[in-house]
């Protein structure tokens, strides 16, 4: 068979520092092609010289048996290739219909004016959200949708202008496990259809169930390409991280954890808007409380809330039997509650700042002085904290002074919680902490969350990941519609139970 | 995504850098300086009397107004804001302190101290109402620009105040010790003043912190309020600075003074290259920013060159400067914005 397109010996070097080296890749017609390789090894920097968004230093893209040295946005949309980005694309103040007609609008001639002809929009809209499996009408603003179903409008645009290859980029990173069992029947349906997909993940899982090929990336080289059928989950880990891991994340619970002291007490927590309503939960010190449920059903509210970011309406929150007064993420802080929130770009780090300074930005809160905001910066001791988390955390950067941007997701997420380490916590709340981070520094974090808690710190995981919340947590609280259904001890949570709280009609499974 | 595999690389190579690369370092540090210097050189070839006798000299001194609006400028557009009402601000300030002084205000340095207190005072009118009502400060600043211009022609009747006592013309707007103008002093200290601020204290550190991400900042336990107020209140304090240097240069309070000037103090920020996206710019390329303006005036009038020419030319200029940023400064090649 012909590949509808082939990469071939392609290099890119980025300020002279290599980020890929002589990659070849190609896909094959109707293949669902899996590009697995952790953060940083260079997925998304090929995908996008297939797009046309960066040039390569060297190598050819064939495509249709033309060989191109590069290849332009345009040529790239002419040759059949669509990309769905991780942050998608859409345009939220728009309909679905117009979000996929965007730059094409049918037209119909009225009175000797080009006018958009929305019955035509109309109807094609449907056939297409109809071969995508959502259920909603054309003119439904975006706004108003989920992430999946975002996700999905992107994928009927693609088919709309008739691709040929389909490349999804990590498109389940967001999505919870029922919509990713959508998603996987959208890719099968495409794969019928003779659209081939390249399926960009970090979860090996997902490329044993859905993929027929998998290219396996390593720090900007192609370590392996062979089908899925000739490999396990094992030797792909291998070849991922070129190291066995002997466990893929922590050694199951053998001990219990945790102590009976309650560090955070939290009671009848209402927000203002409603997102998370009379909420009541003790976290003990030395112990990992997971929040488990579907995306949307309010734990990062809850946690934001907590953490005097947005407002409430009701509810006590008493740390260490003090109760407290939050009504800002600076009161939270002072108290000693951090928070490792779930969108690193928008609530996270600073792209203006060097490493130093993103992890040192709370440290003022514990300091003295008015408000302790006002007074001096003390380099020195700035970069001694920073210096320090660095190491403790095992951050890869060429120094604290390079800016956080040009590290990988990954390095980012540990700036991160080193900035809560350096703000002195005595409750971390991490929310969606592994989002888009690979393997081996999953395993890190999880090892940290663990020392943490084993040092008398309280720890609470919001994820929508069951292995993870399974593997990591002493107890399991699952959470839906604002509000708590289930609790588990680590030992009797299963995935199925877990999943069964969180979608069950409240009056089936009140606890 | 695009830069993440910079990192396990190891160290950037400096030696591999392409030229084009090495240009864009040079110029994201030192393009305002460059600019600078190019058109210092261009007026000295056009005419020989530019750089002799006391020209240069006059330059900074003319230029120190604008100087000190962009000054205060800059922090608004540090919050990926702006302040429109600077130069309202400089004629109101101007009017009341020149009305204070007539009222019997003693010394020289106490009407400088009143005319800081009452922009100070002001700026912190435009803080309060930007982190009250939430609305981006273009619109605020816009209602305030006209606000504080009327507040102006009320106060002063819409002529000038005048009957200020000498000795504040001769030592403001004069020469210290016969040499020194103090204009170029008090930019002086502003300048030492301000690097400090933004350099060396947690909220100089923080007000970069909001402007680079408003909402990390928050999480990071920031208090936007009090943070914004701090901006505009700066902005203010400036540009009453501005405005008492400019009444004792003219030696009365015109109501429409600095009628435009925004433009000015807005254009030196954006040469200085500062990110209008928020978060980014250095203080002290601040002043070479407001020194190209007054380069770029005095210049011109020494050429010869009509008034009306010169609007075009400093338009041209701005323009120039930020698509050369654009192209070759550290935000270069980002897909949008």
């Amino acid at each position: 068979m012909t590949p509808v397109v082939s990469m071939t010996s392609i290099t890119k070097t980025f300020s002279g520092v290599p980020a890929l080296r002589d990659i070849s890749f190609d896909v094959l017609p109707g293949e669902v092609h899996a590009l697995l390789g952790e953060n940083g090894a260079g997925k998304s920097t090929l995908m996008k010289i297939l797009s046309g968004a960066y040039e390569p230093t060297s190598g050819t893209i064939t495509v249709d048996g033309t060989a191109y040295a590069q290849l332009t946005p345009r040529q790239s949309g002419e040759a059949g290739i669509s990309i769905i980005y991780q942050e998608l694309s859409v345009v939220e103040q728009l309909s679905i219909a117009e979000n996929i007609f965007i730059g094409h609008l049918p037209t119909t001639t009225v009175a000797g004016l080009a006018v958009v002809d929305r019955r035509t929009m109309r109807a094609r809209t449907a056939e297409l959200l109809e071969a995508v499996g959502l259920r909603r009408a054309p003119e439904t603003t975006v706004r108003s949708l989920s992430i999946s179903e975002k996700q999905m409008v992107e994928i009927a645009r693609a088919i709309a202008f008739d691709a040929r290859v389909i490349v999804m980029d990590e498109p389940s990173s967001s999505l919870t496990e029922e919509e990713v069992g959508r998603l996987f029947a959208i890719v099968r349906a495409l794969r019928e259809r003779g659209t081939s997909v390249v399926y960009i993940t970090h979860k090996l899982k997902e490329v044993i169930e859905i993929a027929d090929r998998v290219t396996v990336l390593k720090d900007g080289a192609a370590v392996r390409t062979d089908a899925v059928a000739d490999v396990t989950i094992d030797s792909l880990v291998t070849s991922m991280v070129g190291r066995e891991l002997k466990d893929k994340y922590l050694a199951a619970h053998s001990e219990q954890h945790g102590t009976i002291e309650p560090i955070l007490e939290v009671s009848n927590l209402t927000r203002r808007d409603g997102k998370a309503r009379d909420v009541s939960f003790t976290l003990h010190r030395g112990e990992i409380l997971g929040f488990s449920g579907l995306v949307g059903a309010g734990r990062t509210e809850l946690m934001t809330a907590i953490y005097g970011a947005d407002p409430c309406r009701a509810g006590r929150i008493v740390l260490k039997g003090r109760t407290l007064r939050i009504r800002s993420p600076y009161d939270a802080l002072r108290a000693g509650i951090a928070l490792v929130s779930e969108d690193r770009r928008r609530t996270g780090f600073f792209h203006n700042f060097s490493i130093r300074r993103n992890i040192a930005i709370t440290a003022q809160v514990r300091s003295a002085g008015f408000g302790g905001l006002w007074g001096l910066v003390d380099r020195r001791s700035e970069a001694r904290i920073a210096e320090e988390q660095r190491r403790a955390l095992n951050v890869k950067c060429r120094d604290i002074e390079q800016s956080v941007v040009e590290l990988s997701g990954g390095n980012q997420q540990k700036v991160l919680l080193a900035r809560c380490l350096a703000a002195g916590a005595e409750v971390i709340i991490f929310d969606e902490p592994t989002k888009g981070i690979d393997v081996g520094t999953k395993a890190e974090i999880y090892g940290l969350m663990r020392t943490l808690a084993d040092s008398g710190v309280g720890v609470i995981v919001v994820s929508s990941e069951l292995p993870e919340i399974l593997a990591v947590c002493d107890r399991i609280l699952v959470f839906a519609e604002g509000q708590i259904r289930a609790e588990y001890a680590a030992a009797e949570a299963t995935e199925e139970n877990l999943v069964r709280s969180a979608t069950a009609t409240p009056e089936l499974e009140r606890i | 995504m695009s830069t993440q595999t910079l990192t396990e690389s190891g160290p950037r190579a400096g030696s591999r850098l392409t030229r084009r690369e090495r240009f864009t370092l040079y110029w994201g540090k030192y393009s305002a300086v460059a600019i600078l210097a190019l058109l210092v050189v261009v007026f000295a070839a056009l005419e020989p009397a530019f750089l002799k006798g006391g020209n240069p000299g006059r330059i900074i001194e003319q230029s120190s107004i604008t100087i000190l609006l962009a000054f205060g400028e800059f922090f608004a557009i540090l919050l990926a804001g702006i302040d429109l009402s600077v130069g309202s601000v400089m004629a109101l300030t101007g009017v009341v302190t020149a009305k204070l002084m007539v009222a019997g205000l003693p010394w020289p340095a106490a009407a400088l101290l009143g005319g800081v207190l009452v922009g100070a005072l002001i700026g912190l009118i435009n803080g309060t109402l930007i982190s009250a009502t939430k609305l981006h400060p273009f619109i605020i600043t816009l209602g305030t620009m006209s606000i504080f211009r009327g507040a102006t022609y009320v106060l002063s009747n819409a002529t000038a105040v005048s009957g200020l006592p000498p000795q504040f013309s001769k030592i403001v707007g004069g020469r210290l010790g016969g040499f020194l103008p103090t204009p170029i002093l008090i930019v002086a200290v502003m300048l030492v003043v301000l690097v400090f601020f933004t350099t060396k204290t947690k909220a100089g550190r923080n007000l970069y912190a909001m402007g680079g991400n408003p909402q990390a900042a928050w999480y990071a336990g920031i208090n936007a309020n009090r943070h914004t107020l701090l901006a505009f209140t700066i902005s203010g304090l400036c540009a009453g600075l501005a405005g008492t240097v400019n009444v004792a240069r003219l030696g009365a309070a015109e109501p429409n003074a600095g009628t435009g000037y925004e433009t000015f103090a807005i254009a030196a920020v954006i040469i200085a290259g500062t990110s209008f996206f928020g978060g980014e710019g250095v203080i002290w390329k601040v002043l070479i920013g407001g020194l190209i303006i007054g380069t770029i005036n005095n210049g011109l009038n020494m050429v010869g060159v009509s008034s009306y020419y010169q609007q075009i030319a400093m338009g041209a200029l701005i323009v120039l400067a930020v698509t050369l940023d654009r192209f070759f400064g550290p935000r270069a090649g980002r897909r949008s914005g």
